[in-house]
């Protein structure tokens, strides 16, 4: 009963929150741009907004369950600025079953005064390959759904939606119907964009009301010339170690193709006839790019049966860690996976490489503290990771542990990792992410401290065992072990 | 997200990362180490045997520690980094 009072509450807060955010901006134009990919989507929506109230600095965005539930990041900036907009926790407007981003604009803007933001998200998931299965050498389609309208809590003059691919082969789009918005055609496609609009005079949309009499669904089906690739599970080990100056990075993939299924069984003889007159059949995922770091050496890539010899590796030299080295230089790794990954097919390995921890580490020596920045992922361009962790492992010994990771983690645990020469073990932080996609491509920062004599535990170790060897040989030496005394020693 | 861009600034101002000991000076300095403890330890091998082992166990704690030592550097020079 308390708990219903206090939803109610909650409820009729934001309720009258919104009721108050819905009167102080207006959306003179709204732009949403849809770029289809393969298993990711980027949509970047531009707000032109009016404030009406003097001293407006909160802007609310509006998304729909489904659309919530598909952006795995979200991002507000102002136009001409580099800075994301500080946001506040999401919130659920349960009356009118939305999620609302609230923005937090740096400057207050006056009465009047325009501005205009863009929100860029990243959706994972949202597209399916249609038909859902294919034979070996068929086209690839995909269907991408989503809502008519972009709702704000605000009067919009005027909003279009442009649904850009990245061939302008398109099977089929919805035409929508008995639109109260514009009397012009809803719909146009020219190239490889659709445009729906441009709509006029919408009124503040974000309402259970507006949702159930106007919004429409409407559907993209479209061919698409790549491969889909989706990371299902990816396990990242970075360990450091200060002996050997040496940071080595280690990946364990789980790649899948998220593309149509496989129908009928793979032929060889077909797939090699494809390769050989180069026409690559985009639902195989044959070999794919990665940009590692600069400075890398002893690279190795094997799976569960061995190495995999498949690859090209281009090393660019050690970039060391300073405020005017290039830290665009990578080295490029052409990755073909032991077999070609055909539509739903997996394929498990592991990556890894070891680089100088001069290029990735610094020592603050007014504090004493050494700082590590690992990367989170080697991005793979428009590829989706579902379930990924990182675990950072520091050296022994290593105490007052901080972590920064760029964005939060699902779960963060600090645990013990036990290797060669160790004693009392490790300390390794590890994150637990999901459904990253490649704006997550951020560098974790783990500071913390080695005292000289954590340095010496893994020598002193060994020269203990040496030191019981010799203690054995000397007690050895001084015992008579001879079965038979009186034969000569 | 300060707490984010003042570690970042900090990591970008803070020197690299300079081991104790050069890693190029590492398979030079296992091999030193490593066979000052085999002579060592075959030194040990010739000693009479007393009642107090007081030389045996001075010469047993040098090879020991050359010996350890020698085995982080040589661990450190075949590329498993410990």
């Amino acid at each position: 009963m308390i708990l219903l009072c206090r939803l109610a509450l909650l409820v009729s807060l934001i309720a009258a929150n919104l009721a108050w955010a819905a009167h102080s901006f207006e959306n003179t134009a709204i732009v949403r741009t849809v770029e289809l990919g393969g298993a990711s989507v980027h949509v970047v929506t531009t707000y032109a907004v009016k404030a009406l109230e003097p001293k407006s600095s909160v802007y609310t965005i509006a998304l729909s369950p489904n659309e919530h539930e598909k952006t795995s990041w979200l991002e507000v900036r102002q136009k001409g600025q580099q800075v994301a907009l500080s946001l506040q926790p999401v919130l659920l407007d349960t009356a009118n079953n939305l999620y609302l981003y609230r923005a937090e604009l740096p400057k207050q803007l006056a009465i009047n005064e325009t501005t205009n933001l863009i929100v860029e998200t990243v959706q994972t998931h949202a597209t399916y390959p249609w038909p859902e299965q294919a034979e070996q050498g068929d086209e690839q389609a995909l269907k991408y759904e989503t809502d008519l309208y972009v709702l704000s809590p605000y009067k919009t003059s005027v909003q279009r939606t442009k649904i850009r691919t990245l061939s302008p082969r398109i099977i089929s789009y919805t035409t929508p119907e008995g639109i109260d918005f514009t009397t012009d055609n809803p719909v146009t496609k020219s190239g490889a964009t659709i445009t729906y609009g441009p709509y006029h005079n919408i009124p503040a949309s974000s309402t259970l009301e507006f949702v159930q009499q106007h919004q429409k669904h409407i559907t993209a089906h479209y061919n698409h010339d790549f491969p889909c690739a989706e990371i299902a599970t990816l396990k990242r080990a970075a360990e450091i170690s200060h002996w050997g100056a040496n940071l080595n990075i280690q990946d364990e993939i789980v790649l899948h193709n998220a593309g149509p299924t496989l129908k009928g069984h793979f032929s060889r003889l077909q797939f090699q006839s494809q390769t050989f007159y180069n026409r690559p059949s985009p639902t195989i995922l044959n070999w794919f790019t990665l940009h590692l770091p600069a400075g890398i050496r002893n690279v190795y890539y094997y799976d569960l049966i061995g190495n995999v010899s498949t690859s090209r590796l281009r090393t660019a030299p050690s970039v060391p860690k300073t405020l005017s080295g290039n830290p665009n230089q990578y080295s490029v790794m052409e990755v073909r996976p032991r077999y070609p990954l055909l539509g739903g097919w997996n394929y498990t390995f592991t990556l890894g490489w070891d680089a100088p921890l001069a290029d990735s580490t610094s020592f603050d020596s007014k504090t004493g503290k050494y700082i590590v920045g690992v990367p989170v992922m080697t991005v793979i361009p428009d590829a989706v990771v579902d379930d990924a962790e990182v675990k950072i492992v520091l050296p022994e010994g290593a105490t007052d542990v901080e972590f920064f990771p760029p964005f939060p983690a699902k779960n963060t645990t600090i645990s013990t990792h036990v290797t060669y020469l160790d004693t009392v073990g490790r300390p390794a932080v590890t994150f637990h992410y999901e459904r990253l996609t490649d704006k997550h491509s951020g560098i974790i920062y783990v500071t913390y401290k080695v005292p000289f004599s954590a340095h010496l535990r893994k020598p002193l170790a060994v020269a203990a065992g040496l030191i019981g060897v010799f203690v054995l040989s000397m007690g050895w030496r001084r015992v008579d072990m001879r079965l038979d005394t009186k034969q000569k020693l | 997200m300060s707490d984010y861009s003042a570690i970042q600034t900090l990591y970008k101002s803070a020197t690299p990362f300079s081991p104790y000991i050069s890693v190029g000076l590492l398979p030079y300095l296992a091999f030193v180490l490593l066979s000052g403890t085999f002579a060592l330890a075959f030194y040990f091998s010739t000693l009479p045997k007393t009642v107090l082992p007081v030389h045996e166990t001075l010469i047993a704690t040098l090879a020991s520690i050359l010996g350890g030592f020698g085995v982080v550097a040589l661990f450190n020079s075949v590329g498993v980094y410990v």
